[in-house]
């Protein structure tokens, strides 16, 4: 049962106020402190004062546990379902958990249950023990605070060789490919990981190093007006954008996208894909790709059938 | 009722959280789902649940809330907070604690599994008596507590003559080894609320993960998919209660589940199906489930699962035309020098379709699927590369044209057209 309050923020927090108490540690204030970082912006509401008149018969006045040992809860059989069935995801690889404790569980799913049908077919090779190694190279960087070099071949066929400090491994389902997104030398320098050909774990990094991207943020603008169900597409197919929504008259809307600067062509065939159900109305550069676009195509020939 | 941060039901909190999220120009007026009482309970506990995530705008129609967020800056799911607001019973929370403390190994250790009288003996002299206010438990409150944990995987039943003991699974699992992985997969993988679950039992959850494309709504059917796998897993039918997107009424199927279909350029996700009733496959809107129920095992899985496999063959997408008729279209580009990556691209994104070489600057896509004016949207991401385009439905190809048209016209003049 995959909606339990056994998994839920009150019962989380209540562990670790009698994990504090257990210990001997416990406070008024630490009370109210746990109940604000691991359950919602309300409980502070709640979950003291239920400790504290003993509708909740768990601390006693002195803020003494009366269960005797820091709670623990074994892991649920859909927690270790949907472990096993991690086991046949190829990207698990990457990871190499140990398999010990899941031999006889049976997998909450498998993979063949799943057809991911717009994902992009040349992901990366999450097979290749090359590949494995520097996935694992990088992640152990980014756990121990510690310096790359990156050795790899840029798209136009140019060597490489990059000392860095990592900031993150970004994935994306669409494209089913990696990214290392460094902090420094230079602002969120991005290489895919199928590209790199050696990846070397050198010393930790200083504090002063390690300065996380400023992403170039821009700002798109678009109308729309709800016919073919454009308005849902739209609202769907941007939601992993900031976006801002306004309603205008004559049904139509009015949509603010904030994006990054280096996704600007990616962002423009998104655009092109709802046709003339949505016009661009901001930037005037932006504009005018688009109409570069459409010359272009003017120009390739057939306009109509 | 007095207003509680936590829900019983789900199902409700559904639907008000995509609208906030997916639209988010609606009043209070607007929400018609129920009373503007309901509206404003809904609202303050998502506001509660995320309240970094929700903000507020004004303007002719009223107050409106919306929930926005950049998906590509965020380590975490947010709405998987709502699956961790579940209401519960003082007997839920002092059994949970009461019952995983007094069987834990050491605890136990003079013996390995307590009866039920056993366990609610000591519960009442282990637990309640340091407290004054008189708790009353009846044996009969801890025996359903303990079916309870038994179903879920947190305790075991055993035999003793005649009487039933309980005693905690004990996994041997070693999550430490697991926690990257359950790092990534808490976003990457369908059911990725799970592992949220389980972030929550380690002491930090790091952020070196970042995801781009990342859709979160899905995260809010996560109930109606686990119990999908669950019974595909089985190989039965499945009993299904379906809202009809048009009409909104509900309508019940009774199916096969072969396959659910994830688009990773929405995130939407949908069941592909047989349905008895049409005999035929059908493709429902996972996010238009509103109930899921097991029924009696398929006695002939392969012969309804081959149907489904076939006829996902000849999609594109998860659109089939109200025929289910196969169209045959032809896209032909040109490719300028230096600009291999659109072959890539044709390559890479042609799904079931085939691509060919036609001179060093032309090249062909060729696809039989049904509904071919589903590709639309991304044939016109080639727009000004597109040399030709064919379909055997010259409705597709009149759609193309008509909108380059518009588009023209839209980009070339006329300010106001929105076609």
């Amino acid at each position: 049962m995959l909606f339990n309050e056994v998994y839920g923020s009150y019962f989380n927090a209540v562990a670790a106020i009698l994990k504090e108490a257990v210990s001997g540690n416990l406070s008024g204030k630490r009370v109210t402190e746990i109940a604000r970082e691991k359950a919602f912006a309300e409980s502070v509401l709640t979950i003291p004062a239920s400790l504290r008149s003993k509708d909740w018969p768990l601390l006693d006045d002195s803020l003494r546990a009366s269960v005797r040992r820091a709670p623990t809860m074994p892991l649920t059989a859909l927690q270790k379902r949907w472990l096993k069935a991690l086991l046949s995801d190829p990207r698990i690889k990457l990871f190499s958990p140990r398999i010990e404790g899941l031999d006889d569980i049976e997998p909450l799913y498998t993979q063949d249950m799943l057809v991911f049908f717009d994902r992009y077919s040349d992901g990366d090779p999450y097979e290749d023990s090359d590949y494995i190694k520097h996935f694992q190279t990088i992640l152990t960087a980014l756990r121990e605070k510690k310096k790359l070099r990156v050795r790899f071949i840029g798209h136009l066929g140019t060597h490489h060789s990059w000392l860095c400090v990592p900031y993150r491994l970004e994935y994306s389902s669409k494209d089913d490919k990696f990214r290392l997104i460094t902090a420094s030398p230079r602002d969120g320098l991005t290489v895919n990981l199928a590209r790199i050909k050696s990846c070397e774990l050198l010393e930790p990094y200083t504090e002063e190093e390690y300065q996380p991207p400023q992403p170039r943020i821009e700002t798109l603008t678009f109308e729309l007006k709800d016919e073919r169900n454009a308005l849902e597409r739209a609202m769907l197919h941007f939601s992993d954008l900031e976006k801002r929504t306004e309603r205008l008259e004559d049904g139509r809307y009015r949509v603010t996208l904030q994006y990054e600067r280096d996704d600007t062509t990616e962002l423009l065939i998104r655009i092109l894909s709802f046709g003339p159900m949505l016009r661009v109305v901001a930037p005037e550069s932006f504009i005018a790709q688009i109409r570069e676009r459409l010359n272009k195509q003017i120009s390739r020939g057939q306009t109509s059938r | 009722m007095a207003y509680s941060e936590l829900i019983k039901n789900f199902e409700r909190v559904r639907d008000y959280m995509r609208e906030f999220y997916v639209y988010g120009f609606r009043s209070r007026e607007e929400y018609r789902m129920k009373s503007p009482r309901a509206y404003d309970n809904e609202r303050r506990r998502i506001e509660s649940w995320l309240g970094d995530y929700m903000s507020f705008r004004r303007d002719a129609s009223g107050k409106n809330v919306f929930l926005s967020v950049d998906s590509r800056a965020i380590p975490h799911n947010p709405l998987y907070k709502a699956f961790k607001a579940k209401s519960f019973t003082r007997n839920d929370l002092i059994l949970h604690f009461y019952l995983l403390d007094l069987l834990s190994p050491d605890l136990a250790s003079h013996r390995q599994a307590l009866t039920v009288r056993e366990i609610a003996e000591r519960i009442e002299t282990d637990y309640l008596s340091h407290f004054d206010t008189p708790y009353e438990l009846d044996e009969s409150t801890v025996r359903k507590k303990l079916r309870e944990y038994e179903a879920l995987g947190l305790l075991k039943s055993e035999r003793r003559g005649r009487e039933l003991t309980y005693s905690r699974w004990e996994s041997t699992v070693d999550l430490s080894g697991w926690r990257d992985a359950v790092l990534f997969f808490s976003e990457a993988d369908p059911l990725g609320v799970i592992g949220s679950y389980l972030l929550d039992k380690y002491d930090a959850a790091p952020d070196y993960f970042g995801f781009k494309h990342r859709y979160i709504l899905h995260a809010l059917d996560s109930q109606i998919l686990c119990a999908l796998l669950e019974i595909m897993g089985e190989k039965r039918r499945a009993e299904l209660q379906v809202r009809s997107p048009r009409r909104g009424d509900l309508r019940q199927h009774t199916v096969f589940p072969a396959k659910i279909y994830v688009s990773a350029q929405t995130g939407r996700q949908y069941l592909l199906s047989y349905a008895y009733r049409q005999l035929k496959p059908i493709l429902f809107r996972i996010d238009n489930i509103k109930a899921v129920k097991p029924g009696s095992v398929e006695k002939q899985p392969e012969k309804y699962g081959g149907y489904c496999e076939k006829f996902g063959g000849y999609l594109w997408g998860v659109s089939t035309g109200a025929e289910y008729l196969i169209d045959h279209i032809e896209m032909t580009v040109h490719v300028n020098e230096g600009e291999g990556y659109i072959v890539s691209r044709l390559e890479r994104e042609k799904r079931g379709g085939r691509v060919e070489k036609i001179d060093d600057h032309t090249y062909r896509l060729t696809a039989d699927v049904y509904d071919a004016i589903e590709m639309l949207p991304w044939i016109r991401t080639f727009i000004g590369r597109i040399a030709e385009l064919k379909c055997d439905d010259s409705y597709v190809t009149d759609t193309f044209f008509a909108d380059l048209t518009a588009m023209r016209q839209m980009y070339g003049g006329d300010a106001d057209a929105v076609q």
